[in-house]
């Protein structure tokens, strides 16, 4: 993009006595959404709050909207906002008093504070109960508060810790939602973190996966979600129709395996990958056999791949 | 990226209005930490939170005004030649109030934050963890001072309208003044970092009850006991350096403020009164800054 980047590290380090929480991280993070996955102690959190400079890391670097961290983390806390993993909400305080103060904190005037906190609030979605007192959210409603206290001076960058935890569907697509206007209608660069990998798929422009305070993999959500060259089928009825069009079609020499309620069909040999061969003879194996033939789609990488294939590193 | 991006296709919806950025002027470290100061002075006296929070601070403080209004109606409307309580003795008196006071507000200012882990989202703001804990403790010991400081106020102007002497009043109420704040700055820190290591509202109340009223309480009767039954001064004097409210009341005795100790403090105890004085004030804001530093890196 030639653009710099929003956050660079190298040979980032972190260890607590003999925890290892974070090795030798050496990544680099643009604009828009950044996805950041891992289990839980992959090293999300620990990552977060040496780039705020609330954790001193054991060794390397890392710079944050071109401030080093060592030096200027007051220039970065200044520029970026963090939204926690847990509950950090007084309870006996109205979520508007609370962003217009935590606005403050962060060097907005008391008239501009006021005016902030009314546009965030109204864009996390928290209407008329922005007044009640916080005790009384429901989880929804405490991480969109959070959420608000994030991006009410306006930040240039913030740190997303697990935002969907706790949330039902329907709140959880919500917030995914609003994570990817952030990155592209607000204009402000996300660095979001998850341990469940198809929520990032939906919404990240990038991942960055940890694993064990390792990086697994950085690099374009389109990346990890390429084609694969297999094919997936799938034909009405239960397992004994599906295991019927397998043994069909290895008859004929493909390699088929069963996944789930589909066959799934590794890259065919040239000669019938060429000008779409290959769905023909399947089509035509599903009609000799009599069966209705539901979906026929290409199989894509999984962001879960990525673990499977980093399970085999160590 | 567009700033006045248009609702993407529901322009029913409220909160799809475009995102506006802010570019007006962001204020510097010392300006957020003054805002912060002012908060926490408001919050000491329930002003800025809930209608409920209010009692406690207002009729303690209508409470330590009481006596100092009806001491000012007997001076004026009999004409007495002096007040009939000095000024850093009307602080000593009501020790009970203040200590209260402390010991309920602190919790306010030391433990909520800690306690929800709002205390997160100040330590990613610019202001270091070491100026949060001192500027938290600079609003709460403003609040105890002018909690002492306000009868003190009405007492000398009830003795300035019965005419009493000027420069001797406005002598005897400055030193009053010097040793409140000293005296403010003592509790602030005692009970400030009570409040921050125990983080449940009720446990904080009794640990700054114990360290402030129970600890002074057992104080007096053992510089009393020492002095009338064991003949000794020294431990009697000695024995004031163990509480805030002693290293008070014996520095004030010192320096002639009017107020009475079993023994007198004088010599090498004046010194020495100061130092563990000063000396506790930096252990708790040490204590603090510690203690804050240690949250802000979970």
């Amino acid at each position: 993009m030639g653009r710099p980047p929003v956050i660079s590290t190298a040979g980032l380090t972190k260890h607590y006595g003999t925890v290892h929480a974070l090795t030798d991280l050496t990544v680099d993070v643009g604009a828009g959404v950044t996805g950041l996955v891992g289990a839980n102690g992959a090293g999300k959190s620990t990552l977060i709050k040496i780039l705020l400079g609330l954790l001193e890391p054991t060794g390397g670097h890392a710079s944050v909207l071109g401030h080093d961290i060592e030096h200027e983390s007051q220039d970065i806390r200044r520029l970026v906002g963090y939204m926690p993993e847990h509950d950090c909400l007084p309870p006996d305080v109205s979520a508007s008093d609370f962003v217009v103060h935590m606005a403050r904190m962060s060097g907005l005037g008391a008239s501009a504070a006021r005016e902030r906190s009314a546009d965030v609030l109204r864009h996390v979605g928290l209407d008329e109960e922005r007044y009640r007192p916080m005790g009384g959210y429901s989880t929804g409603m405490k991480q969109r508060a959070k959420l608000a206290q994030a991006l009410a001076h306006d930040p240039r960058l913030v740190f997303l810790d697990e935002p969907t935890n706790g949330l039902d569907p329907a709140a959880r697509t919500d917030m995914l939602r609003l994570v990817q206007r952030i990155g592209s209608d607000f204009g402000i660069a996300v660095l979001v973190t998850s341990h469940l990998l198809g929520e990032l798929e939906q919404v990240s422009d990038h991942v960055i996966v940890l694993d064990g305070g390792h990086l697994l993999r950085s690099s374009a959500t389109g990346e990890f979600l390429q084609r694969t060259g297999s094919l997936l089928v799938e034909v009405v009825g239960t397992e004994t129709e599906r295991d019927r069009l397998g043994e069909a079609l290895a008859q004929r020499g493909l390699t088929c395996r069963p996944r789930g309620a589909m066959v799934a069909i590794d890259p065919p040999p040239p000669e019938l990958a060429e000008g779409g061969a290959v769905h023909d003879l399947i089509r035509d194996v599903a009609a000799d056999l009599g069966l209705g033939l539901m979906r026929l789609q290409p199989d894509r990488h999984h962001l879960e791949d990525v673990f499977l294939e980093g399970g085999t590193r160590v | 990226m567009s700033d006045l991006s248009p609702g993407a296709g529901r322009p029913g919806v409220i909160h799809d209005l475009g995102y506006r950025h802010f570019d007006g002027v962001r204020e510097d470290t010392p300006a957020i930490a003054r805002t912060l100061f002012v908060t926490g002075l408001r919050h000491a006296y329930g002003l800025g939170r809930s209608g409920k929070s209010k009692v406690m601070p207002f009729i303690l403080l209508a409470m330590s005004l009481l006596p100092a209004t009806i001491v000012v109606g007997v001076v004026v409307l009999t004409g007495l030649g002096e007040l009939p309580v000095s000024y850093a003795d009307y602080t000593n008196q009501t020790q009970l109030l203040v200590s209260l006071f402390a010991a309920s507000q602190a919790p306010v200012l030391f433990s909520r934050d800690l306690r929800h882990r709002s205390i997160v989202l100040y330590l990613a703001r610019p202001l270091p963890a070491p100026v949060f804990a001192v500027v938290r403790w600079l609003s709460l010991t403003l609040a105890i001072f002018l909690f002492t400081a306000i009868p003190t106020v009405v007492l000398f102007a009830g003795a300035m309208l019965s005419g009493l002497d000027k420069s001797d009043q406005t002598t005897a109420v400055l030193k009053a003044v010097v040793l409140q704040a000293l005296l403010a700055m003592m509790i602030a820190g005692v009970s400030g970092l009570i409040s921050s290591v125990s983080l449940r509202r009720g446990f904080a109340v009794v640990g700054s009850v114990m360290a402030l009223i129970v600890l002074t309480g057992i104080v007096t009767v053992m510089q009393n006991i020492a002095y009338y039954e064991g003949d000794s001064e020294t431990v009697s004097v000695g024995v004031g350096l163990l509480s805030p409210w002693s290293l008070h009341n014996g520095l004030a005795n010192a320096w002639d403020a009017g107020v009475a100790t079993p023994v007198p403090v004088d010599g090498a105890w004046v010194p020495a009164y100061v130092i563990v004085a000063v000396l506790l004030v930096a252990a708790c804001l040490l204590g603090l800054v510690a203690r804050f530093r240690k949250v802000g890196s979970r």
